[in-house]
């Protein structure tokens, strides 16, 4: 068995293998998530492991394009230059981006890479983007940023507020759990401006102005404090701040919520009375909350307000980021961003750091590196002069792109580690071919913190290599000897550095489905759900918030509000399901949502080519007049290289997380003739 | 093209392509010689194969027989057509087939026969009225009702005149006239009283986009021509030719073996033909 | 003499090992200890002879998920590196005359798969009048010409079987190379293609003949495993109720809004054969494969130009169903649908064939609309009861 390669969900699926090459995909029956189900880009796994563009050389720049290279020259090359760079410019001239697709071995061992090779704490990956106000937002709240409750109690809770996640065509085996608790009884409440699949199938759908979000939580709050429907006993034994919340929540009385927000007072108190009422409430969100300049913020919200009802640290009960990527959750555990070790031990804690000094035998940076944003920044200034990108395509996926390219081009020495060719790639010194999921040993963790064990089904296609043993060869070559027998031995460092993952280790993984961090010790079970008794810190803590408007509301020059997302058949950047010929036969061209009223207006039809601009860029792709995106509003899926979004968004970001503000910016939207 | 029975239906056989003639801004004929000789008939159809990019179904435009080339006339719509538009003289096209049932030519035989095309829907039909032409006794009176968007996009423009004064009454329509077009406005189906046949004795043989094909034969059918005499050749996404890969299945036929040439009998009893 | 004998079960690995000299054996294997998927057999003590009903189906074997077709050569030819991901790119295609020979990939391996159920032999029955009659699909037809499938008849058919309703499981009177009928310590074995005849008479030393203790503790057994089937569907009700006219879009448009369009039924589905081509360059050539796909995609039958005939997802779950029901009984004279209830298994919407033929059941006997049946079951008929959601926001009445 292995795991799946897309989303966070991490379902169990099996390759099959016809004469040493993959030829299918099935579901696992028993697995706790997917139960014998997949979504299509599931069932479709094995079909780019095969593709003919995958990377089978290293490449080297030469003039204009890149070369064929051997192993032995490119990784002399990266080395000799990265070296030179750290030595002229100081190892904070380098930036690692690590990877959410890639394993936590490998993760673990960039992480490595970076701090004790390089010297510098610029680590960072694409959680930056996705779900960075999560594990900023709970962390200060609880002590912990994860999603709490299990995936297989979803289907016996008795509420699911679902707000900002289209759950059905991102987190599809998700969504099946969920139907499966509408079902059997349970009330549905989805919030999203948008009309998505899981909205149909909702009680209530409150279609709150995008960017609103603090508001609406706020209202719903404020009607759990005015009618006494607090757990008043969980808010004294368990939580602290309370009163200075509570002072600010008076400001959100629903009538002044409806103002902002677009939501009936009275929805804004059914809601309210609802969730605070049922006894098993589990609540969801996804980049609907994160990818906000008020991220943090979002999801503070949300924290106070299970708190404020007690609907936390139980089975059924709790508060649920869905994460995107298949190891997004790992890759952060693993410490690959600017300020943590693994297990999100601080890199400004004296004691974490000698930890860490002592078992890898070097000095190691005490402050904080450098975010995705800060990097490109950095970049652009010229302070940073080299960057090491491991399976992530920043040319696609990061907002802005024209300025992401700018900064990009300017680097003195740009290393790309991928599976395939991709944007970033295109303007690289080196690439590194790597093996896929398909072709390696090592551990994702999905959504619900379960730490699974990848099956190797066939060998790396051509001379490409695992991204963990790429890092070692690597870091060899700079001097400091990585040696692991296999993925196994990473991992029994992990479990010797982490006291989450302390009793995770291969040899129990290859049993049953996984284990569940934390799971501190060899003979631990696992855990199914968080914060049983206390808070991961203690006590959890009402943090203040207030409503702020997005960054960038729409206005007279750029009238639409622009939100981004994906969509079912495709994938983020694209570089695998744009791969897979169902995948890409269904969805060939990106297509921009537009409300039928707006389409009248502008003349638009179903079809018609516009254009679509904001104050960075513009972008022509076809229009789909549809009621799913609200009036005002225009969705773009940020999949299509040839249309791509992240011309157009805007790369104002979150104050404390660096999130960016993907869910909302202003733009115009023109008909074009052709 | 005789096949052995243990032969891979799936091969494909290679093709010279001899001349490549622009019909319009997206259209061209593509003149091509298999590399073995192919018999097929007025409305079969051939897979047509670039390697690397891909299959589409094609309906020949020639009449064959003889040593003529396969004409094929190709509408540049997708990745293949495409890719096939980027072929010159001297370039290799791969073919399967023919495949399908072919109009019904004997149901013309002593009937006047009313042609209605619309667009590139004038390929499938143009071997159909080189036909009538070759064989005289084939059919009575024969009309061609000609319909296009723009007069630009009228394919066998220059034919039709031959055609015309070879007997046949050639009508031309446009949706949008442009300077110097002295030809009719408006749809195809608004001159069924300009043709000089008995509609209820004659057979129609209808290709054109899926609403005129609806309108014309639901038409004709209302000016009391039998359903069975109404012929139409349909287009669908096909992806084997043969019968297998599902794509093309409509009700319990597949347009590719039991089509792509259905009467209007055969249409109307099972509703999931044309959709939209 | 009918080909009728008894295999002592401490003969059966000793039997497999002697088959497994000609072919390549695939058997039922439990993998880590979690599910069991068929795979190839090294050792052949790890076959599960306890079986759950629902295996995965044997379509992989016989039309396996993505298949080579053929391959063209092209001298030296270097696909260029692709940095972006696009279907059909100017380089990769093949235009002029420089190509070389065109090779067919059809498989030629002689394979034994061990442990197919009853309900998908009826299924393979049926492909085969699918894939081999008009024109012959030349790579199925090599597949299935050497494939052998031993059959073990379902003892214990799961809570989601319902072939007894269709006549397709739980056990063959023909059609099978090789059956087994579990009867607690011996097989009563089966043959009925002349190649599973000749297969058991090859190592007929291991085999006695049935005495009539045997045949009476067959007919035991059959009569207790079709006494345990907890579903009893006859699709000839839903199938009325179609051509009835009964059966109106609202209720595919509900049953629609369920479908997660993830697939799973039609790649589940013994009897789902669609698939579509694609061309792939590689070093020295292009390979040209095929790969399932299903009509329950709008992409599926987008003609030239980009028009979408079924873009309405309706259209695509109630072609689906029309084809299991209607129109496969017309062509190739069965039901689409063997009861293997993998649909069941797999449906993230729970809109698979039990749930849909139990809601029409619901509504022939309820009139408007029903609720149907509890837990797993429940699906459909609970939303055909509920209203739509209530919305509020800043919609269209809204001022935003």
């Amino acid at each position: 068995m292995t795991v799946c390669p897309y989303c966070g969900c991490g379902c169990g699926l099996y390759l099959h293998v016809e004469d040493g090459r993959i030829t299918g995909t099935s579901p696992s029956r028993s697995h706790p998530v997917n139960r014998g189900s997949l979504c299509v880009k599931g069932w479709n796994a094995h079909e780019f492991v095969t593709h003919p563009d995958r990377l089978k050389t290293p490449l080297i720049r030469e003039g204009r394009g890149l070369r064929r290279a051997t192993w032995d020259e490119a990784l002399s090359l990266t080395a000799a230059r990265l070296a030179e760079i750290r030595a002229e410019h100081g190892p904070d001239s380098i930036g690692v981006l690590s990877s959410a697709k890639c394993t936590n071995e490998e993760n673990f061992l960039m992480m490595k890479f970076a701090r004790a090779v390089l010297g510098t704490n610029n680590i960072d990956h694409c959680a930056r983007l996705c779900h960075s106000s999560t594990v900023g937002g709970l962390a200060a709240a609880f002590g912990s940023g994860a999603m709490t409750n299990s995936i297989s109690e979803i289907a016996d809770a008795s509420l699911l507020f679902v707000i900002g996640s289209n759950t059905t065509e991102q987190h599809p085996m998700i969504a099946m759990h969920m139907l499966e608790a509408v079902d059997r009884g349970a009330t549905l409440i989805v919030a999203d401006p948008r009309r998505t699949q899981i909205a149909e199938f909702a009680h209530i759908h409150l279609r709150h102005r995008s960017g609103t979000d603090v508001a609406l939580l706020m209202g719903i709050m404020h009607v759990i404090v005015s009618e006494g429907l607090v757990d008043a006993d969980f808010v004294r034994r368990r939580t602290e701040n309370f009163d200075p919340f509570a002072e600010e929540l008076r400001r959100y009385p629903p009538r002044v919520v409806e103002g902002i927000t677009g939501v009936r007072a009275d929805d804004v108190r059914r809601v309210a009375r609802m969730y605070a009422m049922e006894k098993r409430s589990m609540l969801f969100y996804a980049m609907g909350i994160t990818q906000h300049v008020t991220g943090v913020d979002n999801v503070r919200a949300c924290a106070n307000l299970v708190m404020l009802s007690g609907h936390i640290g139980l089975p059924m009960s709790g508060i649920n980021p869905l994460r995107g990527q298949n190891n997004v959750q790992g890759a952060c555990d693993m410490g690959a961003l600017p300020n943590v070790y693994s297990g999100y031990q601080r890199v400004s804690d004296p004691r974490a750091r000698r930890k860490f000094e002592r078992a890898w035998r070097r000095r190691l940076p005490a402050d904080p590196g450098l975010t995705i944003m800060e990097m490109m920044d950095a970049a652009l200034s010229g302070s940073l002069r080299a960057m090491y990108i491991m399976g992530e395509n920043p040319l696609m996926s990061d907002p802005d792109l024209n300025h992401v390219r700018e900064a990009m081009e300017r680097l003195d020495f740009l290393v790309v580690q991928d599976i395939f060719p991709n944007e970033t790639a295109e303007i690289a010194d080196v690439v590194l071919p790597a093996a896929s999921f398909a072709e390696k040993e090592g551990t994702f963790t999905n959504t619900e913190r379960r730490v699974q064990l990848l099956g190797r089904a066939v060998g790396p296609v051509g001379e490409s290599m695992p991204d963990g043993d790429i890092i070692c060869a690597l870091s060899e070559r700079m001097g400091y000897g990585m040696s692991y027998r296999g993925a196994y031995e990473v991992m029994e460092e992990i479990a010797l550095l982490t006291p989450s993952y302390g009793g995770i280790l291969h040899h129990r993984l290859s049993e049953g489905f996984g284990l569940q961090w934390p799971c501190p010790d060899g003979g631990h079970p696992g855990t199914p759900y968080l914060h049983r008794k206390k808070f991961a810190k203690g006590l959890g803590t009402f943090i203040t918030v207030d409503f702020l408007p997005p960054d960038e509301p729409p206005d007279e020059a750029y009238p639409f509000l622009l939100t981004t997302g994906r969509i079912c058949f495709h994938y983020h950047t694209g570089t695998m399901c744009r791969r897979t010929a169902v995948l890409e036969r269904e969805e060939p061209e990106c297509l921009a949502e537009i409300n039928p009223a707006d389409a009248e207006r502008l003349s638009i039809r179903k079809g018609s080519r516009v254009r679509v601009s904001s104050r960075r860029g513009a972008i022509e792709l076809k229009a789909d007049v549809t009621e799913r995106t609200p009036e005002g509003t225009i969705f773009i899926p940020f999949h299509y290289a040839e249309a791509a979004a992240n011309i157009l968004t805007n790369p104002a970001t979150d104050p404390g997380a660096k999130i960016p503000e993907y869910k909302v910016c202003a733009v115009r939207v023109e008909r074009v003739e052709r | 093209m005789k096949r052995k029975g243990r032969e891979n239906v799936y091969l494909p056989l290679s093709a010279d392509v001899e001349e490549v003639i622009p019909l319009t801004p997206e259209t061209s004929l593509f003149r091509v010689r298999p590399e073995a000789a192919i018999e097929y008939s007025p409305g079969q159809f051939f897979m047509v194969s670039l390697w690397g990019a891909g299959e589409v179904p094609i309906s020949v435009a020639s009449l064959g027989g003889g040593d003529g080339p396969l004409e094929l006339c190709i509408r540049r719509a997708g990745l293949v057509t495409g890719a096939l538009h980027g072929l010159e003289a001297g370039d290799t096209v791969w073919l399967r087939g023919p495949y399908g049932n072919g109009f019904p030519l004997d149901l013309s035989r002593g009937r006047d026969v009313v042609v209605v095309a619309g667009g590139i829907g004038m390929a499938p039909l143009r071997p159909l009225i080189l036909w009538f032409l070759e064989n005289p006794g084939a059919a009575g009176r024969v009309t061609l009702l000609y319909g296009a968007k723009r007069p630009e996009e009228i394919v066998f423009r220059e034919e039709m005149d031959g055609w015309r004064e070879r007997g046949v009454d050639v009508l031309l329509t446009v949706d949008t006239p442009a300077k110097g077009w002295e030809g009719r406005t408006g749809l195809v189906t608004a001159l069924w009283q300009d043709v000089r046949s008995d509609l209820q004795k004659a057979v129609a043989y209808i290709c054109g986009p899926d609403v005129m094909i609806r309108a014309a034969m639901g038409e004709l059918f209302l000016l009391g021509m039998p359903e069975e005499r109404i012929i139409t050749t349909l287009e669908a996404h096909m992806k084997c030719g043969v019968g297998k890969c599902g794509h093309c299945y409509a009700g319990p036929r597949y347009i590719c073996t039991d089509g792509p040439v259905f009467s209007y009998r055969e249409i109307r009893s099972h509703s999931h033909f044309l959709t939209g | 003499m009918r080909n009728e004998w008894i295999l002592d079960k401490n003969h059966l690995s000793y039997w497999l090992r002697q088959l497994r000299k000609e072919r390549e054996l695939v058997g039922p294997l439990l993998n880590g200890g979690k599910d069991i998927v068929f795979r190839t057999v090294e050792q052949i003590h790890e076959i599960v002879l306890d079986l759950p009903a629902s295996l995965p189906s044997p379509k992989e074997f016989l039309l396996p998920q993505y298949e080579p077709m053929l391959r063209l050569d092209i001298p030296g030819g270097e696909p260029g590196v692709h940095y972006r991901a696009q279907p059909v790119s100017p380089d990769a295609c093949v235009k002029g005359s420089r190509a070389g020979r065109v090779y067919d990939l059809a498989e030629r391996r002689r394979r034994i798969v061990f442990g197919v159920r009853p309900c998908d032999v009826s299924a393979v029955r049926l492909l085969d009048r699918f894939f081999l009659e008009g024109y012959r699909d030349p790579y199925y037809e090599q597949r299935r010409m050497n494939t052998l499938m031993v059959t073990i008849a379902c003892n214990n058919p799961d809570p989601t079987c319902f072939c007894i309703g269709l006549g397709t499981g739980p056990y063959l009177d023909g059609g099978f190379d090789i059956q087994l009928t579990d009867l607690g310590n011996r097989y009563f074995v089966q043959a009925a293609s002349a190649e599973g005849v000749r297969t058991v008479k090859a190592t007929s030393f291991l085999f006695r003949r049935p005495g009539k203790a045997d045949h009476d503790d067959q007919y035991e057994v059959i009569l207790s495993a079709k006494a345990r089937f907890r579903k009893r569907i006859s699709l000839e009700s839903p199938r009325g109720m179609i051509l009835a006219g009964r059966i109106k879009d609202d209720f595919w448009q509900r049953v629609a809004a369920r479908c997660f369009e993830c697939g799973g039924c039609v790649y589940e589905c013994p009897l789902c054969t669609c698939f579509t081509v694609t061309d792939r360059r590689y070093h020295g050539g292009i390979e040209r494969a095929r790969l399932w796909d299903t009509c329950l995609f709008k992409g599926f039958t987008r003609m030239a130009g980009g028009v979408l005939p079924n873009e309405k997802r309706m259209l695509r779950t109630k072609r689906w169903y029309y084809h299991k029901l209607i129109h496969y009984p017309e062509v190739l004279g069965g039901f689409g649908c063997v009861g293997c209830g993998r649909c069941t298994l797999t449906c993230p919407g729970k809109i698979d064939m039990a749930a849909i033929a139990t809601a029409m059941k619901g509504l022939d006997l309820d009139g408007a609309t029903a609720v149907v049946g509890k837990g797993r079951q429940v699906g459909i008929g609970e939303v055909m009861r509920r209203p739509k959601p209530e919305e509020t926001g800043a919609g269209p009445e809204g001022e935003g």
